[in-house]
């Protein structure tokens, strides 16, 4: 392949992978809402279009339309780049994401990944952990006591929950034996690893959920107690900025437990592709369905899950499988 | 210049430039944010000189570990600015550090120079992770398993430091979180 | 082709050089960890240039063990740092030259 087709190509995947994320965030929104709705016996939004499909359109051109405030105390820099922040680490994520095994269109082999990293397992945790300073750049910078705790238990609680996440994931790498995620989906031909690391599944999961800082993991944006947490003092397109990071990070976590447990592009009758978008919709899903029906997580109950109930149980399945693989 | 080089001249001056301003700054945060932006080139450049393990490494432990605490503990106690208090003793202060400064300049100079015949470039080469992880726990299990029981002894620290303070619960967990 | 090892070994000096002047020039203790911090990442950038060019993976597994070690001991530092502030709510060193609390 010549060098310029190379980067047509790469420039073409990018773009659709970009389209598609951001129409998919936007309609999460609906989706959740309308969910929402139906687990609480209601319609949920039903005006804008048939059965509410345009509501993200006009959800998106009224954030458009707000002013976008700046409060006059605020670091001013630090508060404008927060929220770009969270949604590029998000975005960023899925260059390492494989949505499918290799194209062949006309004699050239074209990869359905926008970059085969070696080291693409470990991408995907540091940037993470980069989105760490969204939250917590976006509650400090805003000069606000409700921001200011939203951010600091926010920063607190992801980097805690960064552990037990990266950890239940080192068995799924041992069982690969690399940190590509096409590698690991290929690993996966035969059967998904849920099936033999259900309780890496299970820690994954429970970590993902808090990582996202959804119900019951919300406590950096706790309605109730904090207005809105770290993004109480944005408006209009950077709150919505905040929004998108929030919904992509969603369809990431699902992405993710796509190819790290539920054997990524693989199954039976239908096209690779199609498995992996409804592969993909399972994690957010449970996540919606979660938030509709349990409390929120008091800030020391959510520690004490952490540091002594799911990082001794994924050191503990590191072991066991370490063990079984040497036996 | 080649393409890497030109690559590597341009992180060194990120590198730079952004540790120059965060250790001059006088608002702990700014510095704490020049730093991260430091490490991040850092990270790119080990990934240039063909160390993707290291790389990803130095994003998820100082970037994302590391300096999170010093913003989680410069939030928490609430300290703005980093001032320093004596302007007085200035070249008490400043004499020290520019001597010792001046040494480490020539001793390095000694050493950059020295060695005649070594001004090639280097060429590129690349170390997977599986070959760096086999070669770590081939010949340097002892150094794992010494640096396991640092970040163990570590933990145990920070959490008799802050439970022999006066809200104990507070900040035994911001010492567990640092361990880690 | 990249560039000579004196160059990388340069830049690693300057890093090493302003961590070392920050550590002992400020007088606040968060920049003082910070300059330790940058001497850290210095040492790491020179050790994987000498990897490259002796193309030997040691100094790759030395920079792993580097952060290791700057782990642990931004733990312990964070927590003496706290620890100070509640005892007498500075954090300038020149306030702990007392032996006694």
């Amino acid at each position: 392949m010549s060098m310029t087709m190379g980067i047509v190509v790469l420039f073409v995947k990018m773009l659709a992978v970009l389209a598609v994320l951001l129409g998919m965030a936007a309609y999460m929104v609906l989706l959740e809402r309308k969910l929402l709705g139906w687990f609480q016996l209601r319609p949920g939004p039903n005006r804008v279009g048939p059965f509410g499909l345009l509501q993200p359109i006009a959800d998106g051109l009224k954030m458009l339309l707000k002013e976008d405030i700046i409060p006059r105390d605020a670091e001013r820099l630090l508060f404008l780049i927060a929220p770009a922040l969270l949604a590029l680490t998000t975005l960023l994520a899925f260059a390492v994401v494989p949505f499918g095994p290799d194209l062949v269109i006309g004699g050239q082999v074209i990869p359905q990944v926008i970059s085969d990293l070696n080291v693409g397992l470990l991408m995907i945790m540091a940037l993470s952990s980069i989105g760490v300073y969204g939250v917590a750049l976006g509650g400090w910078a805003s000069n606000s006591k409700f921001s200011l705790l939203g951010a600091i238990r926010g920063a607190a609680m992801m980097i805690s929950y960064e552990l037990p996440l990266s950890l239940a994931l080192v068995p799924v790498v041992m069982l690969s034996g690399s940190f590509s995620l096409t590698d690991i989906v290929n690993a996966q031909q035969g059967y998904p690893f849920i099936l033999v690391q259900p309780l890496a599944f299970a820690l994954f999961f429970v970590s993902a959920m808090a990582e996202s800082k959804r119900v019951p993991f919300d406590m950096p944006e706790a309605e109730n107690e904090l207005m809105a947490g770290f993004h109480t003092e944005y408006s209009g397109m950077r709150f919505a900025l905040f929004f998108v990071g929030e919904y992509v990070n969603m369809v990431l976590l699902g992405a993710l437990t796509a190819v790290f447990f539920l054997g990524g592009w693989h199954g039976p009758f239908l096209p690779p592709i199609v498995w992996f978008l409804i592969k993909i919709m399972i994690t957010p899903f449970f996540l919606i369905w979660t938030r509709a029906s349990l409390p929120r997580l008091r800030y020391d109950q959510l520690m004490h899950l952490c540091w002594k109930v799911l990082t001794p149980l994924a050191l503990l399945n590191i072991i066991v499988t370490g063990a079984f693989m040497a036996g | 210049m080649t393409l890497y080089g030109a690559i590597f001249y341009l992180l060194a001056a990120i590198i730079l430039a952004a540790t120059a301003l965060a250790l001059t700054r006088r608002a702990l945060m700014h510095a704490v944010v020049y730093l991260v932006n430091a490490f991040f080139a850092t990270a790119m450049l080990f990934y240039l000189l063909g160390a993707p393990l290291p790389a990803a490494f130095e994003v998820i432990i100082y970037a994302g570990a590391i300096m999170v605490l010093f913003l989680f503990i410069i939030m928490l106690m609430g300290v703005k600015d980093g001032r320093d208090m004596d302007a007085k003793k200035a070249l008490a202060v400043w004499l020290p550090p520019v001597f010792l400064g001046a040494a480490t300049l020539a001793a390095g100079w000694v050493l950059i120079t020295a060695p005649a015949g070594a001004k090639e470039a280097l060429p590129m080469a690349r170390a997977t992770p599986a070959e760096l992880g086999r070669f770590v726990f081939d010949r340097y299990w002892l150094g794992v398993e010494a640096v396991s029981f640092l970040l163990f002894a570590g933990l145990a620290g920070a959490l008799f430091l802050g439970k022999s303070g006066d809200e104990a619960g507070k900040t035994a967990k911001d010492g567990q979180g640092g361990a880690a | 082709m990249i560039v000579p090892l004196e160059h990388i070994l340069l830049l690693a000096f300057i890093l090493f050089l302003m961590g070392a002047v920050c550590a002992l020039a400020r007088r606040n203790l968060v920049m003082i960890l910070l300059g330790l911090e940058v001497m850290l990442n210095a040492a790491g950038i020179a050790f994987v240039g000498a990897s490259l060019r002796w193309m030997e993976m040691d100094g790759q597994a030395f920079v792993l063990f580097i952060m290791g070690v700057a782990a642990a001991e931004i733990a312990v530092g964070l927590a003496l740092l706290v620890y100070c502030w509640r005892r007498s709510g500075s954090l300038d060193v020149n306030v702990f030259s007392r032996l006694k609390g």
